[in-house]
């Protein structure tokens, strides 16, 4: 066998990573016994997907522990048994014994009773049993209508959850793709604006495309504006300000990236605190953080 | 994570197979969090992860003497326990294929696309890595890792040729490999 040729064909990526069928993962861990290079290869895969697997790793929830330890030291006894899943368990021969047992006695201890009182018993078993069946039509009766109801609101719970994803997913979407687009797209330049003074500590981060004049905005660092304020962006061009739409602040803003204004060209961006709605041209006195882009 | 300051892997062996609770404690603190963590994945933040999670440990501590050491370290045999028993409710529910894609297309869409500003701290990590692999590249690792497909539903799922599916997983878990030694 050409073992570089084996190792390079993907079988090993594929049988590290789950993906062979049960028939052919034998071929692997026979090669993988008979060729060192093999074993190597295999080994040195399994310990990167442990290391991609703890990428995942979230803490199971706290109780879980406890129920196992629990589980452990009652392993041996009978109530123990029956906590562990079905596959795990063992058969309980104990309790198979008792119920083959139990009718043969109750025959030996009737030997002989007169016909009167077998009838006798054979009536107050029959009505007995019929009490029983009338009181359990009864009960599986409520019991059925309980269930129909339940699960009727199950399936609503369950298209009303649907409807809630779907309409995320549609209102989510175009915002992704703009937020994807900006990420690769190496013409977009990053200006982070600080403030200083009064609005010391306060970022927010402008990205602009100079080729596509798309304009976006994060207000990472930015107090709620004042009520009937807002706050408003400005591309700073041949010493002018030009509008570029007014964005909101505030702790649930941080992550979030608002678009803006299209822009042709800028040499910075300023910030001011306009009145709600924005303002068509920029209030001077009122702008609060500024900064021009690097070339 | 460093694994081996208490015990040497022989030891975990050794001490799970004699049935030793202070190393099953042991395992359990150390590896829980990656197992829970694949079951959690595969069954889609389904709320019956901290049973499954049970089970696979009481599959560990009673398969404890099925552990082969020439097939790999432990670790690697607990994540294939908890993998395929997490696989197998997956698809004991009846899950069809259809749906499975489908989650996985959301997962992309919603958790890990190339900008996951809003995702929480203990993701930030994991989403850098992810940038750095194709949309194409995770759909496969995931599907076939996290959702047990065959290379035939692969190929079906994606519209590839059977033969470029192993290619392209190739190179998907070579990229990925790549990412993670860096």
């Amino acid at each position: 066998m050409d073992v570089q040729r084996y190792i390079s064909s993907g079988i090993l990526e594929s049988y590290v990573f789950g993906l062979l069928p049960e028939s052919e993962q034998g071929d692997v861990e026979t090669a993988v016994m008979q060729y060192p290079q093999v074993k190597a290869a295999v080994q040195s895969l399994q310990l990167d997907k442990e290391k991609f697997v703890q990428l995942y790793a979230c803490p199971p929830p706290a109780e879980i522990k406890d129920r196992l330890l629990d589980i452990l030291r009652r392993e041996g006894t009978q109530e123990g048994n029956a906590l562990l899943p079905q596959e795990l368990r063992v058969p309980d021969p104990v309790s198979n014994k008792r119920i083959r047992e139990t009718p043969v006695k109750q025959l030996n201890g009737q030997k002989k009773p007169s016909t009167d009182r077998i009838w006798k018993y054979v009536a107050a078993a029959f009505i007995i049993l019929l009490l029983g069946s009338v009181f359990m039509n009864f009960f599986l009766a409520s019991r059925s209508t309980d269930y129909k109801s339940r699960y009727k609101s199950l399936i609503a719970a369950r298209e009303k959850l649907e409807a809630d994803k779907e309409a995320q997913s549609l209102t989510s979407a175009g915002a992704e793709q703009k937020e994807a687009d900006m990420l690769k797209d190496p013409a977009f330049k990053q200006i982070k604006i600080e403030g200083a003074g009064e609005q010391l500590g306060h970022v927010v981060t402008v990205c602009w495309n100079p080729i596509s004049h798309a304009l976006f905005l994060m207000a990472q660092v930015m107090p709620v504006p004042p009520a009937g304020k807002t706050y408003q962006l400005w591309a700073i061009h041949n010493k002018k300000l030009l509008d570029a739409g007014v964005f909101e602040g505030g702790a649930q803003m941080t992550q979030k990236i608002q678009e803006m204004k299209p822009m042709e060209d800028a040499e910075g961006f300023a910030i001011t605190l306009e009145n709600k709605g924005g303002s068509n041209s920029p209030t001077m006195n009122q702008v609060i953080m500024a900064a021009s882009i690097s070339r | 994570m460093d694994f081996s300051a208490t015990y040497t892997e022989a030891e975990l062996v050794q001490g799970l197979r004699a049935r030793d609770q202070k190393i099953f404690s042991y395992l359990y603190d150390h590896y829980s969090p990656a197992l829970y963590g694949v079951i959690v994945k595969v069954l889609n933040n389904d709320s019956t992860g901290g049973d499954v999670l049970q089970d696979v440990y009481l599959k560990i501590w009673r398969y404890a003497d099925r552990y082969d050491e020439t097939k790999g370290r432990l670790f690697t045999w607990m994540l294939n326990i908890a993998r395929n028993t997490a696989i197998d409710i997956l698809r004991s529910k009846s899950h069809k294929l259809e749906q499975k894609i489908q989650n996985i297309t959301d997962d992309v869409n919603a958790g890990s696309g190339p900008l996951t500003v809003y995702q929480s701290t203990d993701y930030l990590g994991f989403s850098k890595i992810l940038e750095k692999l194709t949309k194409e590249q995770r759909t496969l690792i995931d599907l076939a890792y996290y959702k047990g497909c065959t290379q035939e539903e692969i190929s079906r799922v994606l519209d590839i040729p059977l033969g470029t599916v192993k290619t392209r997983m190739r190179n998907a878990i070579i990229q990925l490999r790549n990412i993670l030694n860096k």
